[in-house]
Protein backbone atom coordinates (compact mmCIF):
# COMPACT_ATOMS: atom_id res chain seq x y z
CA UNK A 1 0.00 0.00 0.00
CA UNK A 2 1.56 3.23 -0.82
CA UNK A 3 1.08 6.69 0.92
CA UNK A 4 -1.28 8.56 -0.50
CA UNK A 5 -0.61 12.16 -1.66
CA UNK A 6 -2.58 15.49 -2.47
CA UNK A 7 -1.55 16.20 -5.70
CA UNK A 8 -1.79 20.07 -7.34
CA UNK A 9 -2.11 19.16 -11.31
CA UNK A 10 -1.90 23.26 -11.88
CA UNK A 11 1.16 25.50 -10.73
CA UNK A 12 -1.07 28.70 -11.10
CA UNK A 13 -2.71 27.51 -7.90
CA UNK A 14 0.37 26.35 -5.70
CA UNK A 15 -1.01 23.93 -3.37
CA UNK A 16 1.67 22.26 -1.16
CA UNK A 17 1.54 18.59 -1.15
CA UNK A 18 1.22 17.07 1.70
CA UNK A 19 1.43 13.35 2.64
CA UNK A 20 -1.97 13.11 4.14
CA UNK A 21 -1.15 9.74 5.24
CA UNK A 22 1.26 10.59 7.90
CA UNK A 23 -0.39 13.94 8.73
CA UNK A 24 -3.31 11.74 9.52
CA UNK A 25 -0.78 9.42 11.36
CA UNK A 26 0.34 11.86 13.51
CA UNK A 27 -2.72 13.42 14.42
CA UNK A 28 -3.70 10.44 16.20
CA UNK A 29 -0.44 10.37 18.02
CA UNK A 30 -1.58 13.94 19.17
CA UNK A 31 -5.01 12.80 20.13
CA UNK A 32 -3.71 9.47 21.93
CA UNK A 33 -1.01 11.57 24.00
CA UNK A 34 -3.42 14.05 25.34
CA UNK A 35 -5.93 11.87 26.02
CA UNK A 36 -3.73 9.72 28.28
CA UNK A 37 -2.58 12.96 30.05
CA UNK A 38 -6.29 14.67 30.21
CA UNK A 39 -7.02 10.82 32.09
CA UNK A 40 -4.11 11.23 34.47
CA UNK A 41 -4.50 14.82 34.95
CA UNK A 42 -7.92 14.15 36.10
CA UNK A 43 -6.90 11.62 38.44
CA UNK A 44 -4.21 13.80 40.08
CA UNK A 45 -6.61 16.40 40.33
CA UNK A 46 -9.42 14.59 42.46
CA UNK A 47 -6.28 12.83 44.73
CA UNK A 48 -4.89 16.63 45.42
CA UNK A 49 -8.97 17.62 46.03
CA UNK A 50 -9.14 20.45 43.62
CA UNK A 51 -12.77 21.50 43.29
CA UNK A 52 -14.27 24.41 41.11
CA UNK A 53 -12.58 27.00 39.27
CA UNK A 54 -9.06 25.16 40.55
CA UNK A 55 -9.36 21.98 38.51
CA UNK A 56 -9.80 23.57 35.59
CA UNK A 57 -6.92 25.88 35.24
CA UNK A 58 -5.21 22.37 36.57
CA UNK A 59 -6.58 20.81 33.29
CA UNK A 60 -5.32 23.55 31.33
CA UNK A 61 -2.03 23.77 32.44
CA UNK A 62 -1.23 19.97 32.39
CA UNK A 63 -2.53 20.26 28.72
CA UNK A 64 -0.27 23.31 28.23
CA UNK A 65 2.91 21.07 29.92
CA UNK A 66 2.01 18.49 26.87
CA UNK A 67 1.37 21.05 24.40
CA UNK A 68 4.89 22.01 24.66
CA UNK A 69 6.06 18.45 25.29
CA UNK A 70 4.59 17.58 21.55
CA UNK A 71 6.24 20.47 20.11
CA UNK A 72 9.30 19.13 21.78
CA UNK A 73 8.69 15.82 20.00
CA UNK A 74 8.99 17.46 16.71
CA UNK A 75 12.46 19.05 17.65
CA UNK A 76 10.57 22.43 17.39
CA UNK A 77 9.81 21.67 13.38
CA UNK A 78 6.06 21.73 13.27
CA UNK A 79 6.01 22.88 9.56
CA UNK A 80 7.75 19.30 9.00
CA UNK A 81 5.58 17.13 10.85
CA UNK A 82 1.62 19.42 10.66
CA UNK A 83 -0.07 21.55 8.63
CA UNK A 84 -0.63 24.40 10.85
CA UNK A 85 -0.10 25.22 14.45
CA UNK A 86 -2.85 24.91 15.39
CA UNK A 87 -3.39 21.63 14.87
CA UNK A 88 -0.54 20.64 17.28
CA UNK A 89 -1.58 23.16 20.24
CA UNK A 90 -5.86 23.06 19.91
CA UNK A 91 -6.57 19.41 18.51
CA UNK A 92 -7.70 17.48 21.79
CA UNK A 93 -8.43 19.98 24.06
CA UNK A 94 -12.35 19.75 23.87
CA UNK A 95 -12.51 15.84 24.16
CA UNK A 96 -9.52 15.86 26.62
CA UNK A 97 -11.59 18.02 28.82
CA UNK A 98 -15.10 15.78 29.25
CA UNK A 99 -12.21 12.82 30.05
CA UNK A 100 -10.39 15.09 32.48
CA UNK A 101 -13.76 15.96 34.67
CA UNK A 102 -14.94 12.13 34.33
CA UNK A 103 -11.66 11.51 35.95
CA UNK A 104 -11.34 13.80 38.20
CA UNK A 105 -14.73 13.45 40.17
CA UNK A 106 -14.03 9.61 40.06
CA UNK A 107 -10.92 9.86 41.71
CA UNK A 108 -12.37 12.70 44.38
CA UNK A 109 -15.28 10.44 44.79
CA UNK A 110 -12.95 7.50 45.64
CA UNK A 111 -10.34 9.53 48.11
CA UNK A 112 -12.20 11.76 49.20
CA UNK A 113 -15.82 10.59 49.75
CA UNK A 114 -15.51 6.81 50.46
CA UNK B 1 12.13 -2.13 22.79
CA UNK B 2 11.60 1.82 22.90
CA UNK B 3 7.55 1.48 23.13
CA UNK B 4 7.68 -1.77 25.52
CA UNK B 5 9.98 0.45 27.53
CA UNK B 6 7.18 3.46 27.63
CA UNK B 7 5.23 0.95 28.33
CA UNK B 8 6.20 0.20 31.57
CA UNK B 9 7.20 3.52 32.64
CA UNK B 10 3.80 4.61 31.57
CA UNK B 11 2.39 1.68 33.76
CA UNK B 12 4.77 2.72 36.67
CA UNK B 13 3.43 6.14 36.69
CA UNK B 14 0.17 4.54 37.34
CA UNK B 15 1.13 2.55 40.29
CA UNK B 16 2.57 5.16 41.88
CA UNK B 17 -0.59 7.28 41.89
CA UNK B 18 -2.35 4.47 42.59
CA UNK B 19 -0.10 4.34 45.71
CA UNK B 20 -0.39 8.26 46.42
CA UNK B 21 -4.66 7.60 46.24
CA UNK B 22 -4.21 5.31 48.96
CA UNK B 23 -2.07 7.28 51.35
CA UNK B 24 -4.26 10.03 50.93
CA UNK B 25 -7.24 7.88 51.77
CA UNK B 26 -5.67 6.96 54.92
CA UNK B 27 -4.14 10.65 55.93
CA UNK B 28 -8.14 10.92 55.39
CA UNK B 29 -8.69 8.65 57.62
CA UNK B 30 -6.26 9.94 60.13
CA UNK B 31 -7.81 13.67 59.95
CA UNK B 32 -11.10 12.26 60.77
CA UNK B 33 -10.04 10.51 63.36
CA UNK B 34 -8.27 13.59 64.70
CA UNK B 35 -11.69 15.66 63.48
CA UNK B 36 -9.26 18.16 61.23
CA UNK B 37 -10.05 19.58 58.39
CA UNK B 38 -8.88 18.33 54.97
CA UNK B 39 -6.69 21.57 53.24
CA UNK B 40 -4.70 19.19 51.23
CA UNK B 41 -2.42 15.81 51.38
CA UNK B 42 1.03 15.85 52.89
CA UNK B 43 4.18 17.14 51.00
CA UNK B 44 5.30 13.34 50.23
CA UNK B 45 2.21 12.78 48.51
CA UNK B 46 2.61 15.97 46.22
CA UNK B 47 5.93 14.49 45.54
CA UNK B 48 4.96 11.06 44.27
CA UNK B 49 2.17 13.22 42.32
CA UNK B 50 4.59 15.05 40.92
CA UNK B 51 7.00 11.73 39.84
CA UNK B 52 3.89 10.14 38.76
CA UNK B 53 2.72 13.11 36.25
CA UNK B 54 6.67 12.92 34.98
CA UNK B 55 6.30 9.12 34.40
CA UNK B 56 3.27 9.48 32.89
CA UNK B 57 4.19 12.43 31.02
CA UNK B 58 6.99 10.79 29.33
CA UNK B 59 5.09 7.99 28.73
CA UNK B 60 1.98 9.80 26.89
CA UNK B 61 4.88 11.16 24.42
CA UNK B 62 6.70 8.15 23.65
CA UNK B 63 4.06 5.66 23.45
CA UNK B 64 1.76 6.50 21.03
CA UNK B 65 4.43 6.72 18.20
CA UNK B 66 6.74 8.85 16.41
CA UNK B 67 5.52 11.87 14.27
CA UNK B 68 6.01 11.11 10.48
CA UNK B 69 7.32 13.68 8.04
CA UNK B 70 4.80 15.17 5.52
CA UNK B 71 6.91 16.35 3.13
CA UNK B 72 6.76 14.59 0.28
CA UNK B 73 10.59 14.99 -0.35
CA UNK B 74 11.86 14.16 2.54
CA UNK B 75 14.26 11.53 3.07
CA UNK B 76 11.60 9.01 4.37
CA UNK B 77 9.18 9.77 1.84
CA UNK B 78 11.01 9.05 -1.26
CA UNK B 79 9.43 5.66 -2.35
CA UNK B 80 5.86 5.96 -3.61
CA UNK B 81 3.93 3.59 -5.06
CA UNK B 82 0.18 3.30 -6.58
CA UNK B 83 -2.74 3.23 -4.55
CA UNK B 84 -4.59 -0.27 -4.90
CA UNK B 85 -6.16 0.92 -8.25
CA UNK B 86 -8.01 -1.33 -10.67
CA UNK B 87 -7.89 0.88 -13.56
CA UNK B 88 -3.87 -0.26 -13.36
CA UNK B 89 -4.28 -3.48 -13.33
CA UNK B 90 -4.25 -6.47 -16.20
CA UNK B 91 -6.20 -9.23 -16.11
CA UNK B 92 -6.04 -10.49 -19.43
CA UNK B 93 -3.03 -11.00 -21.31
CA UNK B 94 -0.66 -12.87 -23.15
CA UNK B 95 -0.27 -16.01 -20.32
CA UNK B 96 -3.59 -17.12 -20.80
CA UNK B 97 -2.42 -19.30 -24.13
CA UNK B 98 0.14 -20.57 -21.98
CA UNK B 99 -0.91 -24.47 -21.50
CA UNK B 100 -2.54 -25.20 -17.66
CA UNK B 101 0.05 -27.15 -15.87
CA UNK B 102 -0.94 -29.66 -13.34
CA UNK B 103 2.42 -30.43 -11.54
CA UNK B 104 1.52 -28.73 -8.54
CA UNK B 105 3.94 -30.00 -6.08
CA UNK B 106 1.93 -31.47 -3.11
CA UNK B 107 4.59 -31.43 0.21
CA UNK B 108 3.42 -33.66 2.75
Amino acid sequence: MGASEKKSSEAAFDVPTLNAENLQSNMKVIYYSRTFMSIIGGIIAGILGFTGLTGFIFYFLIMTVTSVGLIAKTGFTVYSYFDSWSQIILDGFLGGLLSFVLFWTFAYDIVHIF
Amino acid sequence: MAMSLGFVVGILGVVILSHAAYSTVQYRGLLKIMEEEFSGPPLTVVAELLLGLGFCMWAALTVPGTFLSIHPYSEENRIVSLPDNLDFMIFNHRARVFPVELDLNFKH
